[in-house]
């Protein structure tokens, strides 16, 4: 299930950006994420089995599963940040073992805490995010980003002095600087209020209309997929499918659905 | 199996002769050295030792550009072998040199080029083992050792050179002595004697290291 | 080009991290100068004998002092998710390598503009007559330890015994470097009748050169997970 075929680089937000950045556009067909037989041990310790997933472009995707079971590896396996141990897998057309660098320019990924540094002002890290992803962002343009998250009246405080909530702010503002053809997030919701969260909800549906393709893990059932279309469950390393409607009414955290199967 | 245990003691028992061969010439058939006197009979044990010294070095490196490449974990486990044994035979080497120097020069420790260039490239082997013993992970150590060893390694010519400027600028070097044919042949015997203990330390201890990653990696699956 | 320009942000986010929080300088600063102090405490008040010795005392102070902010390359990115903040990014990751390694480079040189003037007190030597080679010596070799230690500090960071680990690893690679910049330094301020420290300063040169390229071809492996 894909939604439409939108080349993503002339509809939303930064399309100027993307003239910006000359990201040479991948052909429309072939999935947003292919792995085969994939899999990722830390010495002894196997993570993730033997994965199969393919995710068409367009698409976006609930990964629900306990705490431990894999979700943040896989994210950052699809990040490259992670080699993998065995396995095919390609991310957007491009090999993961290999051809990283490309990936890396199309793949933007929102982890727990962030990449975020607490002695630099909100403006400041946004600046740095946006010169190591090769983009010049003018002032203007830098405050519009973090207005968008709401956090122009604090844009020149420390890092440091901000909540949570604020913190994960400024991490949807950096996501937001240059146009991605796959957007990870890894527990968006957690440690927002209603009104963080409805952020979140907009940003993927921002995503949906420019046709980037979401992948949201979460322990939360029930918020992960409501913003998406379809969900799998990572447990003990391995895929399987879940009723998405029955999720999606689920008020089930999997916290307690993990503690309760050991 | 028995085959390749066979194998191992067959060079376990040349080993062996060859050593007690060369060590009886070395001892007692070559005339001792005109100016030195009995002393320079440990040359005959400290040259060979010397000598594994720096091939050992030279396996850890090999091996780890290998490993590297290919990301095999029997090239790391040959690295590992080959830098445990290198230590020991250069803790010899230095100890042998010290207490040749002793009567020679009059002291225990010199600036030397060799002998300075060998206790650091102890030092070397020493980080080389240290930081293995950092990682469970054996593809992370086995990775992080390679590393070492390969900067290690590369450092050690430039090490020799700078001292060696270091040593001539400050006095002239010591001139190679020339060494009467029977004593360099007893020299060559005893260096091929000590490859071939070299050989069969390393056939015992990598089959050691095999069974020892067997282990790790069934514990890691059922402890 | 893309490279030197990621580079240069990351000394510029460091240096900016540095100028407010004012961690490291201040404190290299202080353990330099104390540690010199001791030396020239320790070796009495020979005039000659300090002198003589200025060489190597001032570069083993340096050294100390440089392994302070090496441990601190990598750790400021801990509060940040680690390196992985660094990784997440598009290019060449060896990008990080040359930010930390500029970096490194500038506050080094920064605490020896203090510690060579107080190394001329401690020691009474004569530095001005000679400020330009004396310069190129200091920055030949704090290019030359950075190099290396900024290369051993990636490898170490996540060490349980990270203090032990580093020094270990890093001084034996370095004697070369030290050799060269300790003897040209001696030999500039005491006096250099043959002309020698011509060699040392090649040394350092080819001792640079070599490192420099290792490193930077290695790093990538470094930092694999």
């Amino acid at each position: 299930m894909s939604s439409t075929r939108l080349n993503s680089w002339h509809v939303g937000w930064n399309s100027s950006r993307a003239q910006e950045a000359a990201i040479t556009p991948t052909s429309d067909t072939g999935p947003a994420v292919e792995l085969v037989g994939f899999s990722k041990r830390f010495g002894w310790n196997r993570v993730l089995r033997a994965i199969d997933l393919r995710v068409d472009r367009g698409t976006t995707l609930a990964l629900v599963g306990p705490n431990g079971a894999g979700k943040t590896t896989l994210l950052k396996c699809l990040a490259t940040l992670l080699q993998p141990s065995g396995g095919e897998g390609t991310v957007c057309g491009f090999d993961l073992r290999k051809e990283g660098d490309a990936i890396r320019e199309r793949v933007g990924l929102v982890t727990v805490r962030g990449y975020v540094y607490d002695d630099l002002t909100a403006e400041e890290n946004l600046r740095f995010s946006a010169r190591m992803s090769g983009l010049k962002l003018g002032p203007d343009e830098n405050r519009a980003a973090l207005a968008r998250v709401g956090l122009e009246r604090v844009a020149d405080q420390r890092v440091r002095t901000f909540s949570t909530g604020m913190r994960k702010r400024v991490v949807l503002a950096q996501l937001r600087i240059r146009p991605l053809e796959l957007a990870l997030l890894d527990e968006p919701y957690a440690g927002l209020d209603t009104q963080g969260m409805a952020l979140v909800d907009e940003f993927v549906r921002e995503f949906r209309d420019e046709g980037t393709t979401v992948i949201i893990a979460s322990h939360q059932a029930g918020e992960a997929t409501r913003a998406a279309e379809q969900t799998l469950i990572l447990k003990n390393g391995k895929l399987s499918p879940m009723d998405h409607d029955e999720a999606a009414q689920s008020h089930l955290s999997f916290q307690s659905l993990g503690a309760s199967e050991g | 199996m028995t085959s390749k245990s066979g194998l191992a003691n067959f060079f376990g028992v040349t080993a062996l002769a060859l050593f007690l061969v060369g060590s009886f010439v070395g001892l007692f058939v070559v005339p001792a050295d005109g100016m030195q006197g009995d002393i320079q009979r440990l040359m005959y044990v400290h040259v060979p030792a010397a000598w594994l010294a720096f091939l050992s070095f030279f396996i850890v490196f090999l091996m780890s550009v290998l490993y590297l490449i290919q990301r095999d974990l029997r090239w790391d486990r040959v690295a590992q072998s080959s830098a445990e044994i290198g230590v020991v035979f250069t803790v010899l080497t230095l100890a042998l040199g010290s207490m040749w120097g002793k009567p020679t020069w009059g002291v225990w420790w010199t600036w030397d080029p060799r002998l300075t260039t060998t206790a650091i490239m102890l030092a070397i082997y020493v980080g080389y083992l240290a930081i293995r013993s950092f990682a469970d992970d054996p593809d992370k150590r086995a990775r992080w050792a390679a590393i070492v060893g390969i900067i290690g390694f590369a450092n050690v010519p430039i090490v020799y050179l700078s001292v060696i400027w270091w040593r001539t600028l400050h006095q002239p070097p010591s001139s190679p002595r020339s060494v009467s044919p029977e004593i360099l042949w007893t020299l060559l015997f005893n260096v091929a004697a000590f490859t071939v203990i070299y050989v069969y330390l390393m056939m015992r201890r990598v089959r050691l290291a095999k069974l020892e990653g067997e282990l790790e990696q069934r514990m890691a699956y059922h402890g | 080009m893309e490279l030197l320009r990621r580079s240069w942000t990351i000394v510029w986010k460091d240096l900016l991290i540095e100028a407010r929080t004012k961690q490291a300088f201040n404190a290299m600063v202080f353990f330099a100068a104390l540690v010199l102090f001791i030396f020239s405490f320790a070796l009495g008040p020979d005039t000659e004998l300090l002198q003589q010795v200025s060489g190597g005392l001032l570069w083993v102070g340096i050294a100390f002092t440089g392994i302070l902010s090496l441990n601190r390359t990598y750790q400021s990115e801990e509060t940040s998710g680690g390196i992985e903040g660094l990784r997440v990014y598009p290019g060449d990751p060896r990008a990080i390598y040359l930010g930390k390694l500029f970096g490194n480079i500038i506050i080094l040189l920064a605490v020896e503009m203090v510690l060579f003037p107080a190394a001329a007190v401690l020691f009474q030597i004569q530095l001005l007559p000679h400020a330009l080679e004396l310069a190129g010596v200091a920055i030949l070799g704090t290019i030359g330890f950075s190099i290396v230690g900024t290369f051993y500090a990636a490898l170490t960071v996540n060490l349980r015994a990270r203090e032990v680990m580093l020094p270990l690893l890093l001084f034996p690679a370095l004697i070369p470097m030290l050799l060269g910049a300790v003897n040209a330094t001696t030999l500039i301020v005491v006096g250099d009748p043959m002309l020698d420290s011509g060699i040392w300063i090649r040394l350092l040169v080819a001792f640079d050169v070599i490192f420099f390229v290792i490193s930077l071809w290695i790093f990538p492996i470094a930092l694999e997970e």
